[in-house]
């Protein structure tokens, strides 16, 4: 029995093994090959699972109508086990691979490394979840690039919301010292500068707590006497439902808004429904509250195919990472990386992914990253604000 | 004016929770000339008792005994199970390593600090948890135009009658005498008859067991607990002990009560980014015009 066995899996990877070396002696009309680097197992293997449905949906919607330069494409996934280690070899498999380019990784560590190597073989790589500043921030890289939002864009689209949409006068921004928190409060104060300049909102209040400490009181009764219209936390969440707690009972009415770190179901517990109810955030879109038309296309097949939809915003990055390559293969007319990349940089108009127009800046930083402000609703979910 | 006694309220509850907390580090040390590096993470344990307690079988408990009633309960069960787990530690991890001298024992208490702190993630798993809104009294009410909840008084009051209590046992009865006498000279004071194990037992069952108290009321009062929330306070009642003077009762307290006041004074009128800065400037301060802390006896009367 167990010869049997072994002797089928030989055989399998015989045909694997042969299969695979077609695949690398495609000629300009077979498939166009690119590869998925996803943390498939290790801490977010959740992640790397929904990434990789995502993908597979948007190559299916991809070849239907008809693939690029009249080639279809196919995806093959290599796993970067959540860990820059892993990673490092994952990147270097795909590189052996000889793909035309690759999407990924999740996690800003992780994706470091492998960046490094792809950039070092001139090949283009897409990251889908992975925000750091310092991943494009002084650094001359030609073939890197992103679909999410740099933690920087998320400030920007604070200031804009709160004295546009929500017409705030007095605005109130609190960090908790880390790179990341920090980071977004910085920039939230650098947008709102213009308004500020234009007498129509001021800053009362921008401070820091100490994250792990458990007693903000102090903060929140100063916070308090400044009287803000709207509150801007950028931290984390084990902090913000404590703030907004205290913040609770010292008095202050204001709305709460976190950053895209500062709500999730152990905010609400912290916080306690009752408080936490109505409180804001500044978040990367859920699939299920973007309108493109390939939003819909999307939607309809990943339920098809998977009957659920991804839980988090990261996985239809990657499905823009998709779009984005693709697009860009298509304005270049060429599956040359230079030309990609050029094209990536130069020649995005018109071109767009699951969440909207794939617009890259020189560094290969997303242009117009979509945000949205999110609402805890009464039992607890997030939900769009309407304001 | 009103926020300047707000702040103070604020200040004098994170300060009764350092000076708490201070109380067990300075006893033992006081004793035992040993910094127990484990005590943070036996408060952290007690809170987390004190949770387990409370929700256990959906609150039966606090149906069955009130809101206060199991509040009081919550802190009784964690103040015998945190006294019996202070207990353990000493036998288990310092007692064995006491011939080896003093520098063994901190690395003893350090070890203690990790096993702790990673049991209970291992145990109650490391994702914040929270004391249900359902067992925590949220009455508010008005104290002289502040606005006060009826927790924070019934903290406050438990804390300072605790310290009184504490106080007293170790200034003015006979048992404290001896307890003094052995931070004195512990072979002088068995050379009088004292029995010094008692006295270690003692010490290292009331430290923690007030630890585990100001756990449980750390819980209902900022309702999240943490694995790791024992480094915190123990940090900042380490600094309360070396401010006020390390092995001295009523200078933990006031080194705690200090250090509250202090935070929450400057983190409301300057700036919370600095605070923690600004908190250890003035304990270096302090130790420089007085380097055995504010009510530190003088090293002279030690030898």
């Amino acid at each position: 029995m167990r010869k049997t066995v072994s002797v089928v899996l030989v055989c399998m990877l015989a045909a694997v093994l042969f299969l695979s070396g077609c695949a690398k002696k495609t000629g300009d009309t077979g498939t166009i090959q690119i590869a998925l680097q996803a943390p498939i197992t290790g801490d977010y293997a959740y992640e790397g699972q929904m990434a990789k449905q995502s993908v597979e949906v948007a190559t299916e919607l991809i070849n239907k109508a008809g693939g690029v330069l009249g080639r279809q494409i196919a995806v093959t996934v290599v796993d970067d086990g959540s860990n820059p280690k892993d990673s490092a070899i994952a990147a270097q498999k795909a590189v052996s691979m000889k793909v035309v380019a690759v999407i990924g990784s999740y996690g800003s560590s992780v994706t470091q490394p492998a960046a490094d190597i792809y950039e070092k073989n001139k090949m283009v790589s897409v990251g889908y979840g992975c925000t750091a500043v310092g991943l494009t921030m002084d650094k001359q890289r030609t073939y890197f690039f992103r679909t999410c939002g740099r933690d920087d864009a998320q400030g920007l689209f604070f200031a804009k919301y709160a004295v546009e949409t929500m017409g705030a006068k007095s605005i109130a921004i609190m960090h908790d010292n880390s790179t990341f928190a920090k980071g977004v409060a910085e920039e939230a104060k650098k947008a709102l500068q213009p308004y500020l300049d234009a007498k129509k909102t001021e800053i009362v209040y921008y401070d820091a707590i100490t994250p792990g400490e458990k007693d903000f009181s102090a903060a929140v009764t100063k916070l308090r006497d400044t009287k803000p219209d709207v509150w801007y936390f950028t931290g984390y969440y084990p902090e913000a439902g404590l703030l907004i707690r205290q913040a609770h009972d010292a008095g202050l009415t204001c709305p709460f808004i976190g950053g895209n770190a500062a709500i999730n179901d152990d905010f609400v517990k912290i916080a306690g429904l009752d408080v936490a109810k109505g409180a804001l955030m500044t978040q990367e879109p859920l699939v299920t509250d973007v309108t493109t038309t390939i939003a819909g296309q999307f939607r309809d097949l990943y339920q098809q195919k998977f009957n659920a939809l991804p839980s988090s915003p990261w996985p239809v990055y990657a499905a823009d990472a998709l779009y984005a390559i693709v697009g860009a293969i298509g304005k270049a007319n060429s599956t040359d990386a230079d030309a990609i990349a050029t094209a990536m940089h130069t020649n995005m108009t018109g071109v767009e992914g699951v969440t909207g127009p794939t617009l890259f800046t020189a560094q290969g930083d997303r242009k117009d990253v979509p945000y949205k402000m999110y609402e805890v609703a009464a039992d607890g979910k997030l939900v769009i604000h309407k304001p | 004016m009103a926020t300047f006694f707000e702040q103070l309220i604020n200040g004098l509850t994170i300060g009764s929770f350092y000076a708490l907390v201070a109380l067990g580090y300075s006893m033992v040390y006081g004793v035992m000339k040993l910094i127990n590096f484990a005590h943070g993470d036996l408060f952290a344990l007690g809170s987390y008792l004190g949770y387990t307690l409370l929700i256990a079988s959906s609150s039966w408990v606090t149906v069955h005994f009130g809101l206060w009633g199991g509040m009081a309960i919550a802190m009784l069960f964690a103040f015998v199970g945190i006294g019996l787990a202070g207990v353990l530690m000493e036998r288990i991890a310092y007692r064995p390593v006491y011939p080896a001298g003093r520098l063994s024992l901190v690395v003893s208490a350090l070890g203690m600090s990790i096993f702790l702190q990673n049991g209970i993630m291992a145990i109650w798993g490391s994702r914040p948890q929270a004391y249900p809104a359902a067992v925590v009294p949220s009455t508010r009410f008005s104290l002289l135009g502040l606005p006060v909840t009826s927790l924070q008084v019934v903290i406050l009051l438990l804390s300072f009658t605790l310290m009184l209590v504490i106080w007293f046992i170790v200034e003015k009865t006979t048992f404290g005498a001896a307890i003094r006498a052995t931070a004195l000279d512990r072979s002088t004071a068995t050379l009088m008859g004292i029995d010094v194990r008692v006295v270690i037992f003692f010490i290292f069952a009331l430290g923690p067991a007030l630890g585990g108290i100001a756990g449980v009321m750390n819980g209902l009062y900022y309702r999240a607990i943490s694995f790791n929330m024992g480094w915190t306070y123990g940090l900042k009642a380490f600094t309360a002990t070396i401010l006020g003077g390390i092995g001295n009762i009523p200078g933990a307290m006031i080194g705690g009560l200090l250090l509250g006041l202090m935070e929450s004074l400057f983190a409301g009128y300057i700036s919370g980014a600095w605070k923690d800065v600004f908190v250890f400037v003035i304990l270096i301060a302090v130790l420089l015009w007085r380097p055995t802390g504010l009510l530190g006896e003088k090293t002279a009367e030690k030898v």
